[in-house]
C-alpha cells in the first residue's frame, strides 16, 4: 500500500476488501465478456458443457483441498490417490481380482471399493498429521510419491482399456440433459458449503485452522477432525479418479491425476481461501476453478499454445494472493 | 629432469587420447566375422507400452527363428541403466549390439565403448546426436521409421480421399519431441500445396488420451466447421473420438479422424468406421535388424540410415490386417 501515510490509507480499505470478496467473480465475468467478444461460438450450450465437464474433476478435488487447507494443512497426495482409484476400479470390474459374473454387482463393488481405498489412504495422511504432528506437506508427500508407484505396480505400468457402459455412466451419462459428473460436482459443492457453514464439524475445521491451540483448549477434538478432513479429501480424489477413467474408457496409472494437486491448490488460492487456514470459501474455490478453466479455454480456442496458458495461470494466482494480503493488511 | 605427477598424468592422457583417435580414425568400424550363429545383445529402453512390447517380441522371435542367442536387457526408462546394460553386454562378449537409445547424447559413451571393444552397434528406432557419433564410423547404421514420411502419407491419403477439401484440427505430440516435430512437418508441408485444405488449429495434446480429448473438445467448439482431426498418435485420436461424440457429431461421417501408430485398438476403430485412416509406425524390427547384421558380416555396403517400412490402414484393408497389428 502506498507509502503508509495515514490519510491516504483509509480510502483504500473498502476497495481491497471489496476486491478480496468479489475479485474472482469479477475476473470470471470479465473473462466471459472477453470470450463473447473474441471467441467464435462461445455463447452456446455446448461450450458450457465442455467447460463444466472439463472442470468437474478439478472442482471435486479442490473442495476436499479447501477443507484440508482450512485446517491449516495441505494435501499433495490427491493426484496419486486418483491414480490408485483409477487403477483399482478396472481391475475389479474386469474381474482381475474377484470373479464376479454380474456386471452391476462388479461395477458397484469396483466403485465403492476403489473410492474407499482412496478414502482410507487419505485417513492415513490425516493419521500421520494428527498423531505424529508431521508437517502436512511432508506427510502427504509420502503418498504423493509412493501412491503413483503403487498404481503403476498394480497395473505393471500398462494401459487398462475397457468398455463397460454401466461403469462409464459416471463420466459419460446424462440425467435430464445434465452430464452426470456435473451433478456429482454440484452435490459435492453444495454439501461442502453447507457443512462448512452450518455444522459443528464445519466450525471445528475453521477453528483448528484459525488457532489450533485455542481450539484444542476449547474442547475441539483436533486429531479426529483432521483425520476426517484428510479422509474426505482422499474420498473425493477417488471419485475424481473414477470420472477421469470413465470418460476415457482407459486407465493409465502414469497419467491419471498427474499435476492435479497443483491445479486444486491453485483453484483454492484463486478462490480466496487463506492458505494459512482459518477461513475458507467453497463457492470461492468453485469460482477459482472455473476462472482457471476459462483462461485455458480462451487461450486454446484462440490458438495460443498451452505453455502460455501456464504462465497466465501463474499470473492469476499471484494476483489473487496479492489481493488477499492487501485486504488483510488494511 | 624430474617429472611431476601432473605432467605424467597430462602426457599419459594425451597419449591415450591420441591412441583412441588414431584407432577410431584408422580402424573404422569393428568387423563381424561370418559364422553360422551369433550371440547378439538387444538393449531395450523401456517396456511400458504395447509398441515397445511388440518391438521386443519381434526381436526375440527373429533370434529364435535364426537360432541366434539373444542377450536382452530393459533399461526401464533410464539412460544411465541403458549405458550399464551395454557395458555388461560388452563384458559378456556379444558379437553385435542392437541398441534402442533412450536419449540422443547420454548413450554416446556406450556406443564408443562398444566400438573400443570391437563390437559393432546397430541403432533401432531412435537416433543419436549426429555431431558426436556417425553412422559408418561409430555405429553401423540406424534402422527406424521416417516420421516425416508418416505425416506426409496421412496428408496424401486425406487429399486423395476427400476431394472437396476440408478444415483440419491437428493434435500435436509432446512439444519438442522428434516424432511430434516430424509428423507435423510432413503433414503440414503436403497440405500447404493443396489450397482446398486448411489447418484451422494445431495444439499439443502431449500424446495422451485425456489431454487429447480435452484439447479436441475445446478446438471443435471454437471451430465447429472443422471436419478433419489429424492426431500424431493413436491415444490422442481415441481421445478425439470421445470429443467428437460429446459434440453431438458422428466420427467418420461428420469428422474424419486420422492417426499415426497403428496399434490393434485403433485398427478395430477403423473397422468400426470411427477412424478413417492410420499410418503405422512399425515396431517389428526383428527381420530388418537381423538381415542387416548378417549383411554386415558378409561385408556388404550398409547405408547410414535404413527405413523400416510402415503399413497404411484404412477401411479397405483394416479388417484383413488387424491380426498382424501389434
Amino acid at each position: 500500500m502506498a507509502a503508509g501515510s495515514r490519510p491516504s490509507q483509509k480510502p483504500d480499505r473498502p476497495i481491497y476488501a471489496f476486491l478480496d470478496r468479489y475479485a474472482t467473480l469479477i475476473v470470471l465475468v470479465l473473462l466471459i465478456l472477453l470470450n463473447i467478444a473474441i471467441t467464435p461460438n462461445f455463447l452456446s450450450v455446448q461450450t458450457l458443457n465442455v467447460n463444466l465437464t472439463q472442470v468437474c474433476t478439478i472442482v471435486i478435488v479442490a473442495v476436499g483441498m479447501t477443507l484440508v487447507i482450512a485446517t491449516g494443512g495441505i494435501d499433495l497426495s490427491v493426484g496419486s490417490l486418483m491414480a490408485i482409484a483409477g487403477a483399482l476400479a478396472p481391475m475389479i470390474f474386469m474381474g482381475k481380482i474377484f470373479g464376479i459374473e454380474h456386471v452391476g454387482l462388479a461395477v458397484g463393488l469396483a466403485i465403492i471399493l476403489s473410492v474407499a481405498v482412496a478414502g482410507a489412504l487419505g485417513a492415513f495422511n490425516g493419521w500421520l498429521v494428527a498423531t505424529f504432528h508431521i508437517q502436512p506437506i511432508v506427510a502427504t508427500l509420502v503418498l504423493f510419491i509412493a501412491g503413483r508407484g503403487i498404481a503403476q505396480v498394480m497395473t505393471n505400468g500398462n494401459l487398462q482399456v475397457f468398455s463397460v457402459p454401466e461403469f462409464q455412466f459416471i463420466g459419460l451419462g446424462r440425467i435430464l440433459g445434465l452430464p452426470f459428473q456435473v451433478i456429482i460436482m454440484a452435490v459435492v459443492v453444495v454439501w461442502a458449503a453447507w457443512m462448512l457453514r452450518r455444522t459443528v464439524f464445519g466450525r471445528q475445521i475453521l477453528a483448528i485452522g484459525g488457532n489450533e491451540k485455542a481450539a484444542e483448549l476449547a474442547g475441539v477434538p483436533v486429531g479426529r477432525v483432521k483425520i476426517a478432513v484428510y479422509a474426505i479429501s482422499g474420498l473425493l480424489a477417488g471419485i475424481a479418479g473414477l470420472i477421469v477413467i470413465a470418460i476415457n474408457s482407459a486407465s493409465d496409472a502414469n497419467l491419471v491425476g498427474l499435476g492435479m494437486e497443483l491445479d486444486a491448490i491453485a483453484a483454492v488460492a484463486v478462490g480466496g481461501t487463506l492458505l494459512s487456514g482459518g477461513r475458507a470459501s467453497i463457492w470461492g474455490t468453485l469460482l477459482g476453478a472455473l476462472t482457471i478453466q476459462i483462461v485455458r479455454y480462451t487461450l486454446l480456442a484462440n490458438g495460443v499454445p498451452d505453455a502460455a496458458a501456464m504462465v497466465v495461470k501463474a499470473a492469476i494466482i499471484i494476483a489473487a494472493v496479492w489481493i488477499q494480503r492487501k485486504a488483510r493488511a488494511s | 629432469m624430474t617429472i611431476s605427477r601432473r605432467q605424467l598424468l597430462l602426457t599419459t592422457t594425451a597419449a591415450l587420447a591420441a591412441t583412441a583417435v588414431a584407432r577410431s580414425a584408422f580402424a573404422g568400424l569393428p568387423t563381424l566375422e561370418v559364422k553360422d550363429t551369433y550371440k547378439v545383445g538387444f538393449a531395450q529402453t523401456e517396456s511400458n507400452n504395447p509398441w515397445r512390447l511388440a518391438q521386443t517380441n519381434s526381436m526375440q522371435a527373429e533370434a529364435e527363428k535364426r537360432g541366434w542367442q539373444l542377450v536382452y536387457t530393459d533399461a526401464a526408462g533410464s539412460a544411465a541403466k541403458q549405458v550399464a546394460d551395454v557395458n555388461s553386454m560388452i563384458a559378456q562378449g556379444v558379437d553385435l549390439i542392437f541398441l534402442a537409445p533412450r536419449e540422443e547424447i547420454p548413450l554416446i559413451p556406450a556406443i564408443k565403448a562398444a566400438k573400443g571393444a570391437g563390437i559393432p552397434v546397430i541403432l533401432l528406432d531412435r537416433n543419436v546426436d549426429q555431431s558426436l557419433a556417425k553412422a559408418g564410423e561409430d555405429y553401423v547404421t540406424f534402422i527406424g521409421s521416417d516420421f516425416i514420411e508418416e505425416g506426409r502419407r496421412v496428408a496424401e491419403w486425406l487429399v486423395n480421399n476427400k476431394p472437396g477439401g476440408g478444415k483440419i484440427i491437428e493434435l500435436e505430440g509432446t512439444a519438442g519431441s522428434s516424432p511430434a516435430n516430424d509428423r507435423k512437418e510432413g503433414f503440414d508441408t503436403f497440405i500447404a500445396d493443396h489450397a482446398s485444405f486448411e489447418i484451422v488449429a494445431s495444439q499439443t495434446g502431449d500424446f495422451a488420451r485425456d489431454k487429447g480429448r480435452q484439447v479436441a473438445e475445446t478446438l471443435l467448439q471454437a471451430h465447429p466447421d472443422a471436419d478433419v482431426i489429424y492426431a500424431h498418435n493413436d491415444e490422442m485420436a481415441i481421445g478425439a473420438i470421445s470429443a467428437v461424440e460429446a459434440a453431438g457429431k458422428v466420427p467418420g461421417k461428420d469428422v474424419l479422424i486420422l492417426s499415426i501408430d497403428g496399434g490393434r485398438e485403433i485398427l478395430q476403430l477403423v473397422i468400426d468406421g470411427k477412424v478413417a485412416a492410420v499410418c503405422e509406425c512399425n515396431p517389428r524390427f526383428g527381420p530388418k535388424a537381423f538381415d542387416t547384421a548378417a549383411a554386415y558380416a558378409n561385408g556388404e555396403d550398409i547405408p547410414g540410415k535404413i527405413i523400416n517400412p510402415d503399413n497404411f490402414y484404412d477401411a479397405s484393408n483394416a479388417a484383413d490386417l488387424i491380426d498382424t497389428a501389434y
